[in-house]
């Protein structure tokens, strides 16, 4: 039973790497955090698992359980994160597929992001994969109304960043 | 927002360039341990509950003990340790109630609140326990310096004036309130850090 269990789980999982590895991007900033923090939710995930009762997408599932981690349970390593590693982390953009003022608008448009709180990078990420306010706000634990809010908020907070 | 949406745009792009890894890679990682910050808070509050009770048998079955019995105070020692334990048992079952509601599947709001739910009963607990060790104390005190020669001293069979007696203890037991306040500040400081910014954050939306 239990094998069977942590078979469906690694397949799941396996099948759905990408958005944890989209939530360690988003909240770390060198490989070896986001390998730690990859770890944690994977562990959060696999313990969650027998209460997955698949009434929810498996995807929608781990979107809670992945950024509850990152954003609560994970405990930050004491690693120093250097401006180069900031540098090299930021989502590379390959030259050849952007013209120069696109991939430079991009560039800084990751650094802007990196500097939101917690609790905004959340709402960005959740933005970013297309989820509906409806689902953001269920996520987080908030109103439509005050989802909506925020993330105009926090829109206006990226605009600055980016125009001082 | 342009750049927002520009990003958006691209963020499915990126989907090629993320890492990639294989079955047993993450098969491997279901059998490692978590190190969360729940975990952590879990393992200091249990040694909060050994360490509060070790100290409670430890005064309880070394010879200090045995001199209450000798100033009628038995009754007393009785009552409140039928009371300590009592106290005890309650906060372990709520700590233990708290503890299994957090879910990572609840949503964030709901989680943190959980999770700080669950420390605070540790923190009632010893607050509750100190308060009540320190009023047991100081009727303790009380009790011996009025109404037995406890504190009579013997070479000159004076007794030692009562506030002096009560003064003293007064500043023992502060000094001991005191340490133990600077040891949780530290220790749930380190802790829940994070956890209080993102919920005062959350918190902040609701308004």
């Amino acid at each position: 039973m239990n094998k069977e269990l942590e078979h469906s789980f690694v397949t799941h999982l396996e099948q759905n790497q990408n958005i944890v590895h989209k939530v360690c991007r988003i909240y770390t900033s060198d490989p070896d955090s986001h390998n730690d923090l990859f770890q944690e939710i994977t562990i959060q995930l696999w313990k969650a698992y027998p209460k997955f009762r698949g009434e929810a997408k498996f995807s929608t599932w781990m979107y809670r359980v992945a950024l509850n981690t990152a954003i609560t349970l994970y405990r930050k390593s004491k690693r120093s994160i250097s401006t180069t590693d900031l540098d090299t982390m930021n989502f590379k953009i390959k030259a050849e597929e952007y013209d120069d003022e696109v991939e430079q608008q991009l560039k800084l448009m990751y650094a802007a992001v990196k500097q939101l709180n917690d609790i905004e990078k959340a709402l960005v990420f959740l933005y970013l994969e297309d989820k509906s306010y409806r689902e953001i706000a269920d996520t987080m634990g908030i109103s439509e109304v005050n989802a909506r809010v925020k993330m105009n908020r926090v829109k206006t907070k990226l605009k600055k960043i980016l125009n001082p | 927002m342009d750049e927002l949406e520009l990003l958006k745009k691209e963020w499915k792009k990126q989907e090629g360039e993320l890492p990639k890894l294989s079955y047993d890679q993450i098969y491997r990682m279901i059998l490692k341990k978590s190190s969360s910050m729940v975990k952590w808070l879990f393992i200091i509050c249990v040694l909060e509950f050994i360490l509060w009770m070790s100290i409670d048998v430890i005064v309880r079955f070394t010879g200090d003990f045995n001199e209450f019995e000798e100033y009628n105070l038995k009754g007393f020692m009785f009552v409140s340790t039928i009371f300590s334990y009592g106290i005890l048992l309650y906060f372990i079952l709520r700590f233990y109630r708290n503890y299994k509601r957090i879910q990572t599947t609840d949503s964030a709001k709901v989680l943190m609140q959980n999770i700080l739910k669950t420390r605070k009963t540790v923190k009632y607990y010893v607050w509750i326990n100190l308060s009540f060790l320190t009023l047991t104390a100081l009727a303790v005190v009380g009790y011996l310096a009025t109404f037995t020669d406890a504190y009579v001293v013997e070479a000159d069979q004076e007794k030692v004036p009562i506030f002096i007696i009560i003064i003293s203890a007064i500043i023992v037991l502060s000094i001991f309130v005191g340490l133990v306040a600077l040891f949780y500040r530290v220790i749930y400081g380190i802790l829940t850090r994070r956890l209080k910014r993102n919920y005062e954050e959350l918190k902040k939306l609701e308004l």
